[in-house]
């Protein structure tokens, strides 16, 4: 009988020791930490009308401005939408990563929201108002076999803190700086998948030389080379295809009137 | 407690539960053939928010498997996979597919 069976380990030659789960698998005793805890959200038509573990918009540390309209006008939106799990170690990313469903099992029609702790993947949350999106499309035919990848490397990118360069750069003497990704999105739908990266700022001009709009920009060129591997000038516009482009929600909001897309 | 809690494998309180943040990553090595987080990622960091990249964030997937104790049952909040590799692709746009209408 095994199952009475103790681990004999050397616990006390080990004790004074770092011992990272590389060291030692099961008798770890330091995990990584995050820049950020995160929170993963899923809906799909499955979740809508189930009331098991409903997701009370209360329960989280919302800012409070009580007289803004934005909490309560995402209230309906989030009713259907499911958080899994908050985490804020790598080890336990990868302990989820290891036992949930990847984006290309997924049924049309649903969408995984991984943001950081306490915003909420809404437009109205005070951390995405002024915010905007980088996306990009891809049919689904062409790309079941990478949008696992895809999704697994915009989730690194997001955790690892790597899509916004400034952060290295910052005084050391100021406070932590404060990173422009609130959270990123995989969606799946009868032809196509999206994924997408949520920015807490959008430039609000037009112009190149917008300090802005350059980290804006930077952080979509990461997006296309560094994590989707894609070349620089690749063009990859094509049926059900997009490029890999900005939108301010604003401009979102407005369906298309007056968008000013930034592409890279 | 006295719930029965039959989908834990181990008796043992996890490691995770008990491992503590780590505040240098100066300090910590790696086994032999384990990449550190990229230095230059971390310069300025403080307060154990740190940065890391790609390829040493990878080394965990094969390491890290346990499911974790707060995870709920991904069937009870609708998210089950769909058997994909006999997924009939649509086009036109009809919008059927196999097996998703369950309202």
């Amino acid at each position: 009988n095994e199952d009475g069976e103790v681990q004999e380990v050397d616990m006390q030659a080990q004790a004074e020791g770092i011992r990272t789960v590389f060291n030692d698998p099961t008798n770890f005793n330091v995990k990584h930490p995050l820049y950020s805890s995160w929170t993963l959200w899923f809906d799909s038509p499955a979740t809508k009308g189930r009331n098991l573990p409903q997701t009370p918009i209360s329960a989280f540390p919302q800012t409070p401005l009580p007289q803004t309209p934005g909490p309560a006008a995402a209230h309906g939106w989030m009713e259907d939408i499911k958080r899994v799990i908050s985490f804020d170690s790598v080890e336990e990313f990868w302990g989820l990563y290891n036992n949930i469903v990847p984006p290309s099992q997924l049924p049309p029609k649903a969408n995984y929201y991984l943001f950081k702790e306490g915003i909420i993947p809404a437009w109205e949350d005070d951390a995405n108002k002024n915010g905007g999106k980088w996306s990009i499309q891809l049919p689904k035919d062409k790309n079941r076999g990478n949008v696992d990848n895809f999704w697994l490397y915009t989730m690194l990118a997001a955790i690892g803190e790597t899509f916004d360069p400034e952060l290295t750069t910052a005084d050391p003497a100021g406070p932590p700086p404060e990173s422009l990704i609130t959270g990123v999105i995989v969606s799946t739908r009868p032809q196509f998948y999206r994924i997408s990266i949520w920015t807490r700022l959008s430039p609000a001009s037009g112009a190149e030389d917008d300090p802005l709009r350059q980290r804006i920009e930077r952080i979509g060129r990461h997006f296309k080379t560094g994590v989707l591997g894609y070349q620089e000038n690749q063009k990859l516009n094509a049926p059900l295809a997009t490029e890999v482009e900005f939108l301010s929600h604003k401009d979102s909001e407005k369906k298309g009137k007056g968008a000013k897309k930034i592409v890279v | 407690s006295g719930t029965a809690r039959a989908s834990i494998a181990s008796p043992l309180p996890s490691a995770l539960a008990t491992a503590r943040i780590i505040d240098d990553l100066g300090r910590v090595s790696y086994p032999e053939g384990i990449k550190s987080p990229k230095v230059e990622l971390n310069i300025n960091a403080k307060d154990s928010k740190f940065r890391y990249d790609r390829d040493f964030l990878l080394q965990f997937m094969k390491v890290c498997k346990e499911k974790p104790d707060m995870l709920p049952p991904l069937d009870a909040i609708g998210l089950e996979p769909v058997d994909q590799p006999n997924y009939p692709m649509t086009r036109g746009g009809s919008g059927r597919h196999r097996q998703s209408s369950n309202a």
